[in-house]
């Protein structure tokens, strides 16, 4: 009886390991399509035998495709816009927020309320109601927002070693501001016997967000509250260009103009010029980005060429009514929209599992990193490295970065990821450097939140009114239109008639429904 | 012995003007090309302006950007498909002219003004891009090299040119092969082609030159990452440190990105550059000779 019990048993418990494996083989696979936008474009994809790729088979029961959105934002919208008008979307795709608008009036996006509650790990460090405003319209949520690039990342810096030299102390004012800069232009700082260097640096760098005299200069216009395109408060929304303490601001930069303290190449210089400049020791005062200026290989030219230079980081000066600000920064997130084709065809449930998954401690170091080992190690600290890994595979090299690419769908500007992006290192006289040092100063200094108006619709005209507004601000402080009240409100008023009063009155509606404005 | 025509000083003035203005447009073309080769050549710690660089003695070069682009798995794959696009689009194209150039040409061809008509309508009026990325993917072309070059493989421009140079070679060749028996088709490949080499060079270089740079249709149609050509991994490079700036490290290693930025510049012209000196001689030769009628 008994042999007869187990002869059964073994029978049994074959047939459950036979039909365990013809379910497996019959298990069939959601296809998913995503595009995504790439860490390092030009890196490459992922390899074909890439790890994430069976787990997403094995585990998570997807046939994962992937492809690289364009690097360019306007190809991506070009390519999005294609796809959406031939109904031949992918799955899950990355969308800037004005295509995203169009698609959601279109119907080809979906509604993705219900996939909140299938990803409990992305609800930890990914998803808040801030994130779910950013994407929400009528009160329903149409993608999915990812936390953006690195906020405040940018701030002024000092070359301490000058002040030093000459006995000053870290200015606090715009009025010591202008000293300091003073003293760098004509009192020899670097010592070399030369009258060759000035105290303030910049070249023109344009967003949307920051026109006028662009990025470099907003320490300054900050110090009169006019950081930024768009003042963003209730009481006073409007161009920050049309307020009065613009035109104080642009004469103080006038002032610094006709002092020659300014490195007067600024309105021609490109960006490379520019930290070829600060390398070369031409300026003291700049607002420069934390990496560009701090990480190893940026940092070791100057370090090369001045070992005992420092640049200390700055606070943004206070101007006349005591307000200062490095800039403006806005919350930014990066929106995944899940197609209505994705929807219909029931793979919801699918995507979030991939994406939840990519959320997990496991799926967040994959995703971010690689494999234990083979692309990082942990330090003694606990902190991810690249040292102790094969040089061809380590994250950091070319080869290794090709597993990383999703990493901007997991990484939420953690300390373990800046740690381990951003390691630090010795300069040649031996003290400790690294992006991390300026970073974590920058953030506590004073900015201006600008979040919604990077959402602001360009006006029908913009290449124009764009044109107008920063090439007659220039013109003011280079001299070649007398900065005068009178001259500047006549400025003002063209600038109205070519569009900018009504382009306010649109954006504060904008602004107002959106519920942006402070 | 040999005579020399003595020049006058307003000669003499003229052939200083003449030299120096040329000079000056050598110049213009050069310093650009210049700059970009030596800022390809620029070592990581490389400390001065982009003049700086330029007057750099070449044994301070550094081939570390080479190095790292044409080691890199990416660049290798983007030129095989920029390469492979070039030739396959090359011959795709003329095999779709030529033929149609030559029927345009022929004067007695029945409904030779309507096919005319229809030749030019797409050329005066753009249908767009949601047509065209419609017909693209119902032809499942997408994820396909073909879906580069293909919907560019008439160009009406280029078949206009064709079509005068066949109608300039004598008519008589044509009829004396006609009266022997030989069929059109027998005319084109057997009469024709052979005395079309300068034209079939000029317009195949017409068309490679415009399969190699073309960005668009690559960017629209290709998602995988395997067939995409150089001018889309080239724009990314481009790109890169605008984009990357927070990034550590290009996706190249030690080579800094500006160097790396130059030199794939570069390399990307290279088979144009090397192309255009072989097939130069046949290029006025080839356009000119259609060029009195229209």
């Amino acid at each position: 009886m008994k042999r007869i019990v187990k002869a059964g048993m073994i029978v049994l418990f074959m047939l459950v390991v036979i039909a365990s494996a013809f379910g497996q083989g019959t298990k069939k696979l959601v296809p998913i399509e995503l595009w995504y936008g790439a860490a390092i474009t030009e890196a490459g994809p992922p390899p074909d035998d890439w790890v994430f790729y069976k787990i997403a088979r094995e585990q998570l029961g997807i046939d994962l495709k992937l492809m690289a959105e364009p690097s360019n934002e306007n190809d991506q919208d070009v390519k999005i816009l294609a796809a959406a008008a031939a109904n031949q979307l992918p799955d899950i795709f990355m969308v800037r927020r004005e295509p995203w608008q169009i698609l959601i009036k279109q119907g080809l996006v979906a509604e993705v309320d219900d996939m909140y509650p299938l990803m409990p790990h992305r609800a930890e460090h990914w998803f808040n109601q801030d994130s779910r405003n950013y994407t929400t319209i009528n009160g329903k949520s149409y993608g999915l927002a990812f936390p953006g690039s690195l906020q405040k990342n940018e701030g002024l810096v000092i070359r301490k070693d000058w002040l030093d030299k000459l006995g000053l102390k870290m200015p606090t004012t715009l009025d010591e501001f202008f000293d300091v800069c003073y003293a760098f232009t004509y009192n020899d700082p670097d010592g070399n016997g030369k009258n060759d260097t000035y105290g303030f640096g910049a070249f023109v760098e344009y967003f949307d967000q920051e026109m006028y005299l662009g990025r470099r200069f907003d320490p300054i216009m900050g110090a009169f509250g006019v950081a930024g395109t768009w003042n963003m408060t209730k009481h006073d929304f409007g161009l920050n260009v049309k307020k009065p303490e613009y035109y104080e601001a642009l004469q103080f930069v006038k002032k610094m103009i006709d002092a020659k303290v300014i490195d007067p190449d600024w309105p021609s210089l490109k960006k490379d010029d520019f930290r070829a400049a600060w390398k070369q020791g031409k300026f003291g005062i700049m607002r420069e980005q934390f990496a560009a200026l701090a990480a190893a290989a940026n940092y070791a030219p100057f370090d090369k060429n001045f070992p005992n230079g420092e640049w200390a980081a700055l606070p943004p000066p206070k101007g006349p009514s005591g307000k200062s600000s490095v800039g403006v920064y806005d919350m930014n997130y990066r929106i995944y929209a899940v197609s209505t084709k994705a929807a219909k065809a029931g793979k919801k449930e699918a995507i979030a599992r991939l994406l939840d998954y990519m959320a997990t401690d496991e799926g967040y170091k994959l995703i971010g990193w690689g494999i234990e080992g083979v692309n990082y190690s942990i330090d003694a600290n606990g902190n991810i490295s690249d040292k102790g890994v094969p040089e061809d595979t380590k994250f950091s090299s070319p080869k290794g970065q090709t597993v990383t690419q999703l990493r901007n769908m997991v990484f939420y500007n953690s300390e373990m990821e800046l740690i381990s992006r951003y390691p630090y290192f010795k300069t040649a006289n031996g003290r400790t450097m690294g992006p991390l040092l300026y970073l974590k100063t920058f953030q506590s200094f004073p900015w201006t939140n600008v979040t919604g108006s990077g959402t602001i619709k360009p006006h029908p005209n913009n290449a124009d009114l764009k044109r107008y507004i920063n090439q007659g601000v220039q013109e003011f402080v280079l001299g070649k239109r007398p900065l005068t009240k009178e001259n500047f409100a006549a400025f003002v008023a063209q600038m109205d008639k070519l569009g900018a009063a009504e382009w306010e009155k649109t954006a504060r509606r904008e602004m107002e429904e959106a519920g942006y404005l402070q | 012995m040999t005579s020399t025509i003595k020049l006058t000083r307003s000669d003499r003035v003229f052939h200083i003007f003449i030299d120096a203005a040329l000079a000056l447009i050598l110049a213009l073309l050069i310093i650009p090309i210049w700059s970009t080769l030596t800022l390809s050549f620029q070592p990581n710690d490389f400390i001065g302006s982009a003049l700086d660089g330029m007057i750099l003695p070449p044994w301070k070069w550094s081939t570390a950007a080479y190095k790292a682009l044409l080691g890199h798995r990416s660049f290798l794959s983007a030129a095989g498909n920029s390469f492979r696009i070039f030739f396959e689009g090359v011959i795709t194209a003329l095999f779709f002219t030529v033929p149609l150039a030559y029927a345009l040409s022929i004067k007695t061809l029945p409904g030779r003004k309507l096919l005319y008509g229809i030749v030019l309508v797409p050329y005066l009026f753009n249908p767009g891009l949601v047509p065209n990325y419609l017909l693209v993917t119902k032809l499942s072309l997408t994820n396909t090299l073909a879906a580069v070059f293909l919907p560019g493989a008439v160009s009406v421009y280029n078949t206009l040119i064709m079509k005068s140079f066949f109608e300039e070679l004598p008519e008589e060749l044509k009829e004396s092969a006609r009266i022997d028996g030989a069929s059109e088709l027998t005319v084109l490949l057997k009469i024709i082609l052979p005395l079309s080499k300068p034209i079939l060079l000029t317009i195949g270089l017409y068309y490679g030159v415009h399969f190699w740079n073309d960005f668009f249709n690559a960017m629209l149609y290709i998602n995988d990452a395997k067939l995409q050509p150089l001018p889309i991994l080239l724009r990314n490079i481009l790109l890169s440190s605008g984009m990357n700036e927070y990034v550590e490290a290009n996706a190249f290693g030690e080579a800094p990105i500006y160097a790396i930025k130059a030199a794939s510049v570069f390399l990307a012209a290279i088979p144009m550059l090397v192309a255009y000196p072989f097939i130069q001689r046949y290029f006025v030769k080839g356009t000119m000779l259609g060029s009195i009628k229209g």
